[in-house]
């Protein structure tokens, strides 16, 4: 009897259910799943440089972007470039969510300077260090050769690798109030009477923190990586701040790469396959996430 | 909160729909609409900035314009030009092209069909007002697709001081006299630098374009895109010669031509190609500057320089709008209009009216006697957008080792695949 009536009122509650979903699930089709499938649609036509429809070009757009031949450089790059970034974010953002969640004299105002960062724009915080950079003017190049750490200032923005690692060390710049503020909420949430019991029976501050605190922020952490992945993966402003005016490919990722493709080349449609490929990339990335990590279980 | 948060799911969906609505549509804009209404037509103007007054001299054309012609309604939009390409493209993709275009380029756009014939929109009065070289250079085959807008010609700025104190008593007429002169500069030490050399992505196409034209070179034979010849190699060569030698600022592949040259406005440069608003720039920014202006080196000294035209294009749409874009193209090319457009802008006319009023000015003498040597980009060829983006996103690798010939394989195999 149970067993029968079961589906039918789960689909009734479905129904239910409807005009409240409905929002939602129209807010996901339409600028989710519609420009998604623009996307992949567009990635199939050949488009000419000046966005003219020329018809259907079949995978040509696709089997283009295998042979440029920079693609293994670009990728490589975009895998230090989200790896990089993330652990980095996520790790000092650990440190400095256990700091600000002490009590201490000031705190308040600490933790709105953390917030400073994620505030200003990210074009704003990039060109204020590609200013500060500048060989010719840039106050901390000056700086740099007054403390004699560098004998002449060096154009840190003007060579591929040093300035993509300046482009990450401004990534995890402005990750980092968002994931500090996301862990510091998992660890609010942590009850203090956990950690008195841990404390009881017998854990150091390091076994408490690892066997207690970290399992318990399972889920705050989950949220801050995957977060930071899609961010981090799609991130274009500080990377075409610091690195837009470097020629070649040695400091692109495949965000910046699309970009490349569109401005430069006029190729539209190759911009699209690539598209489609970094939204297949970022979604694997998330789903073996998931899958490994397994950050949404519940002990 | 339960509430709030429906609310919200409301407030946003319904947005959505407002906003799904301008998809690909014609935008809710709907200014043929009212126009209608009212008898007139309206022009959607599209326009690149050349400098923060750029609005305030078009806002004091469309005022003027519309005094006269009280049936016509001007929309002006104003974009960097950055971001020109980008608004254009995705209006164009959406059919919402606008119906009056200024762009460096037009050809991509005339051969897609998009573009009225110039001499479809002006009055045969405005078309042959206009000086030769530039109307070819605005046509293909023998249909002149757009107005030739403003010009512009480089010339060799100098810095007397830094010259001086190098001991160099005449600017440099040859390449080899350039990269002395700037060996000697560099030399000095002190942070000051004997060649400024600008290939970042902003503009390099500009600067291996004076090396390659000074050396007899071309980027077209008049019907494909030429990257890979001898003449042009060997410029390619000279100007990583430049590099290696150390006669250029450091790390000239990655430095843009604007703060490149706002160094050399400090006095930090002692030579560099500008253009003539950088006039306006010094004047304004270090105007203790001693400044020096001289023909572009070449190979052998003989003249020959870059000019750029921007150009003016009518977009066809469904025709209904050739009488309004007339009236205004032959407003805009008048004598007086045009010619202080041009002069407040500071460049340089490019019809025949317009240069007799700049050859007034000292200023841009040597550049008005420079327009007879001006080679241009060959920008009536479809391929040449591709080509500038693949020259401006490649040719700084130079500066950084690789060779020369690998650099402009790369280019060419960028031109091959959009032509």
């Amino acid at each position: 009897m149970t067993t029968s009536t079961a589906p039918r009122s789960r689909w009734r509650a479905s129904a239910a259910a409807g005009p409240w979903l409905g929002p939602a699930l129209a807010l996901i089709l339409a600028v989710v799943i519609f420009p998604a499938a623009y996307m992949v649609w567009v990635s199939t036509r050949e488009i000419s440089g000046f966005g003219v429809d020329r018809g259907g070009a079949g995978l040509e757009n696709y089997r283009r972007l295998l042979r440029f031949e920079a693609i293994g450089q670009v990728l490589t790059n975009t895998v230090v470039w989200v790896v990089g970034v993330v652990l980095l974010t996520v790790f000092i953002s650990l440190g400095l969510a256990q700091f600000l969640d002490k009590a201490f004299p000031g705190r308040q105002l600490v933790r709105l300077a953390v917030i400073v960062p994620w505030a200003a724009s990210v074009v704003m915080t990039s060109t204020v260090f590609v200013y500060g950079l500048d060989p010719f003017y840039g106050i901390i190049n000056r700086f740099l050769v007054d403390l004699h750490v560098l004998s002449e200032p060096y154009g840190f923005t003007q060579r591929p690798v040093s300035a993509f690692l300046v482009s990450m060390g401004i990534a995890v710049f402005v990750s980092l109030p968002f994931t500090t503020y996301t862990l510091l909420a998992g660890l609010q949430a942590i009850p203090g009477d956990v950690l008195e019991a841990a404390q009881v029976d017998g854990a150091g501050p390091a076994a408490a923190y690892r066997r207690v605190v970290l399992p318990m922020l399972r889920p705050a952490l989950a949220v801050a990586t995957i977060i930071n992945i899609i961010n981090v993966f799609n991130s274009l402003p500080i990377l075409r701040t610091v690195t837009g005016s470097l020629p070649g490919y040695d400091a692109d990722t495949t965000t910046t790469l699309t970009f490349k493709f569109i401005q430069a080349d006029r190729q539209i449609g190759t911009a699209s396959a690539l598209s489609v490929v970094n939204f297949v990339l970022v979604l694997t990335v998330i789903a073996v996430y998931l899958r490994v990590v397994r950050p949404m279980r519940e002990d | 909160m339960r509430t709030t948060l429906r609310l919200a799911a409301v407030v946003t969906v319904s947005a959505l729909a407002v906003t799904g609505c301008g998809f690909g549509g014609q935008g809710s804009s709907s200014s043929g609409d009212d126009a209608a209404q009212a008898g007139t037509t309206t022009l959607d103007l599209l326009v690149p900035s050349y400098s923060d007054a750029t609005k305030a001299n078009w806002e004091k054309v469309i005022s003027g314009f519309q005094a006269q012609n009280r049936d016509v309604k001007v929309n002006l939009e104003v974009q960097s030009w950055d971001n020109i390409n980008d608004v254009v493209r995705t209006k164009v993709q959406s059919n919402k092209a606008p119906d009056i275009l200024n762009i460096d380029a037009f050809s991509g756009f005339a051969k897609d069909g998009l573009l009225y014939k110039a001499t479809d929109v002006a009055s045969p009065q405005t078309i042959s007002d206009f000086q030769d070289s530039f109307k070819q250079n605005a046509s293909i085959g023998s249909d002149m697709m757009a107005f030739p807008f403003i010009a512009s010609t480089r010339a060799l700025f100098y810095n007397k001081d830094l010259l001086e104190k190098a001991g160099v008593s005449a600017p440099p007429k040859t390449w080899d006299e350039l990269l002395a002169a700037a060996k000697k500069v560099n030399a000095l030490g002190g942070g000051v630098y004997g060649y400024g050399m600008p290939l970042g992505n902003e503009e390099a196409q500009a600067e291996t374009s004076l090396w390659t034209f000074g050396n007899g070179g071309s980027w077209s034979d008049g019907d494909k895109i030429t990257v890979t010849t001898p003449q042009n190699l060997e410029a390619v060569e000279y100007m990583q010669r430049m590099v290696q030698e150390k006669a250029t600022q450091p790390n000239p592949g990655a430095s843009d031509r604007t703060p490149m040259l706002n160094v050399f406005i400090q006095g930090k440069i002692a030579m560099a190609a500008g253009l003539p608003p950088i006039l306006a720039q010094i004047k304004d920014k270090n105007p203790s500057l001693n400044l020096g202006t001289a023909p572009i080196p070449t190979k052998d000294g003989s003249p020959v320089t870059l000019g750029v035209a921007d150009h003016l294009m009518a977009f066809q749409k469904d025709g209904s709008k050739k009488a309004a874009i007339t009236k205004f193209v032959d407003y805009f090319f008048s004598k007086d209009v045009y010619s202080a457009w041009v002069a407040a802008e500071g460049f340089l006319p490019t019809t025949k009216s317009g240069a007799e009023q700049a050859s007034s000015k000292p200023e841009l003498k040597d550049f008005l006697t420079s327009l007879p040597t001006a080679k241009f980009y060959p920008s009536s060829n479809e391929a040449w957008s591709a080509t500038q983006g693949a020259l401006q996103s490649q040719i700084g690798q130079i500066a950084q080792g690789k060779s020369p010939k690998s650099v402009l394989d790369a280019v060419q195999a960028k031109a091959d695949a959009a032509s």
